[in-house]
């Protein structure tokens, strides 16, 4: 088997067996069917909330906690002194985290559209913000894994992150029963451009550029900061 | 032939001199030993050599290569043990092994492996649930996966139990004993002394000796002693006797039991003596010269402390 396979292959037994990636992938599905029972077809505010929710743990907490895990425990250090870099093993991860934010997505959709009774979103739209968003949780995912020192300290900076990017970006309460000022701020952060753009499909009305372009400029910058303090060791 | 060729190698982290003009040699098939106290600059020799740092000036050549520009090319050659470092909790042996061998142009067949370092009944365990040996065991495995011509082992018994030490340094001896060169970093008297062909001791970023173990300790000019039983012990004071040959310090005699202390090889005078004399002695004891003594005096302070 070529490297890059099996490399892959092994990966995914892993974030198998790792119980965070499978919590990952089981609380906004949980939150979903709480809170889904009363959902309604002209609900704007339940999918948003749990696909934004999905793609934040995945980014947030799953990808930094990983990556500072394996420069920690000097996986990718020991990697270096091999024929294959370490470089192959972030590119796996990527892929693989990649996989899981299309897996919960795909969950949230199947289980809320087909169960639970919610307006199926257009696909092309959907496909744009779904990248964008993972694309935004991602680059702040990968700024985490690059400045923590270690697995249990990028996943204590993700948990952090995690809440008050959620309260700001409206996934807590409504954004109409929120501080006007927070709001506003809110529509800037990553999370909170992801909920509006989701917001905006269900609600079937046109894509407003701007929380895409904001979701844009996060992916580019954060990862460009995010490549450059990266440190193998 | 020199496998790795060090020369003058030189490295600062600001104003932290950690290697300062370090040179040796290794030849094919011997085992290296590099040792000295924690901070004398042993890892970052290594880790030059390995292509994990690049020196700020000097050369190092493994294989007649540049370990940081052609690092790829010389990885195929090239097997590693780096101190604290640790596989993902959950990876099983088989798969590490398996996997570390797919990364390989000509790689071993890691069943071999497995059962040659006693891990077959591990095979399917996960790395988290390994203890230290077995970890240490697999390590050394998947550092000669990949069929290498040279290993470095960095600290490799660190915090393992003394029976668990033996049970390693047995490996090690077979590692060479398949042709590996072995470059083998640590701060223990006892595995260099039992493990190595030669050593450099390094301290404060130089090397401040190179040789053979024996040829270290006998370097020394420590005093030492040796003491023996008088059979007869109505036996004339043996002061007399003793006390005038060449290289001996002192003579005391406490009871039957006489000490003799002196320095070089005055145990050879003494016992040659003895038996010219007709004095029958029992139950001989020398104290055994350490690397330890050595290394006091070569820099002064124990490496143990």
């Amino acid at each position: 088997m070529p490297v890059l396979a099996k490399l892959t292959h092994v990966e995914t037994k892993l974030m198998v067996r790792e119980p965070g990636a499978v919590f990952s992938l089981l609380i906004p599905l949980f939150i979903l069917l709480v809170f889904g029972g009363g959902i309604s077809e002209g609900d704007t505010f339940l999918m948003p909330m749990a696909v934004s929710m999905a793609l934040g743990l995945v980014g947030l907490y799953l990808l930094p906690t990983t990556l500072a895990t394996y420069r920690e425990r000097g996986v990718l250090r020991r990697l270096s002194v091999t024929p294959v870099s370490p470089g192959n093993l972030l590119t796996v991860q990527l892929l693989l985290q990649l996989v899981m934010a299309v897996a919960t997505a795909a969950l949230l959709l199947v289980v809320g559209v087909g169960f639970l009774g919610a307006r199926a979103p257009g696909p092309l739209g959907f496909l744009l913000v779904f990248l964008l968003g993972t694309a935004a949780m991602f680059s702040v995912g990968l700024l985490i894994a690059a400045l923590a020192p270690n697995g249990r300290a990028a996943n204590g900076f993700g948990v952090l992150l995690y809440f008050p990017l959620a309260y700001l970006g409206g996934l807590m309460q409504p954004v109409e029963h929120m501080p006007d000022i927070l709001a506003v701020v809110g529509r800037y952060t990553p999370m909170g451009a992801l909920r509006q753009s989701l917001h905006e499909l269900w609600n079937g009305g046109a894509l407003e550029p701007l929380p895409l372009v904001t979701m844009a400029v996060y992916a580019v910058v954060l990862s460009l900061v995010a490549a450059r303090s990266f440190r193998w060791e | 032939m020199a496998i790795i060729e060090v020369t003058e190698l030189r490295k600062k982290y600001g104003d932290h001199v950690v290697l300062d003009g370090v040179s040796f040699s290794v030849e094919e098939g011997e085992v290296f030993g590099l040792l000295g106290p924690n901070g004398a600059g042993k890892t970052t020799a290594v880790e030059c050599a390995e292509g994990l740092r690049r020196p700020d000036s000097g050369t190092v050549r493994v294989l007649g290569l540049d370990p940081v520009r052609q690092r790829k090319q010389l990885s195929e050659h090239v097997g590693v043990q780096l101190q604290h470092t640790q596989l993902p909790e959950n990876i099983k042996v088989w798969e590490a092994l398996d996997l570390y061998a797919s990364f390989y142009d000509r790689s071993r067949d890691w069943r071999e492996l497995l059962d040659r370092w006693g891990l077959a009944d591990k095979r399917g365990a996960r790395f988290g649930k390994l203890s230290g040996g077995q970890k240490q065991r697999l390590f050394i495995a998947l550092a000669l996966v990949g069929d290498p011509r040279v290993a470095f082992l960095d600290e490799l018994t660190t915090g393992l139990d003394p029976q668990a030490r033996r049970a390693t340094w047995e490996l090690v001896k077979r590692v060479r004993a398949e042709g590996v060169t072995v470059v083998l970093v640590s701060h223990f008297m006892d595995e260099v002394e039992e493990l190595c062909d030669r050593v450099a001791v390094l301290d404060r970023g130089s090397v401040v000796a190179l040789d053979t173990p024996a040829g270290l300790i006998d370097g020394v000019d420590a005093e030492y002693r040796m003491s023996f039983r008088l059979v007869d012990a109505g036996a004339p004071d043996p002061d007399g006797l003793l006390g005038n040959l060449a290289g001996v310090t002192s003579v005391s005699r406490t009871g039957d039991r006489v000490t003799v202390a002196g320095r070089g090889d005055f145990v050879t005078a003494v016992t040659a003596s003895l038996a010219r004399e007709h004095v029958l002695v029992s139950d001989l004891r020398i104290d055994k010269r350490t690397l330890d003594d050595a290394f006091v005096a070569l820099t002064g302070r124990s490496l143990q402390a």
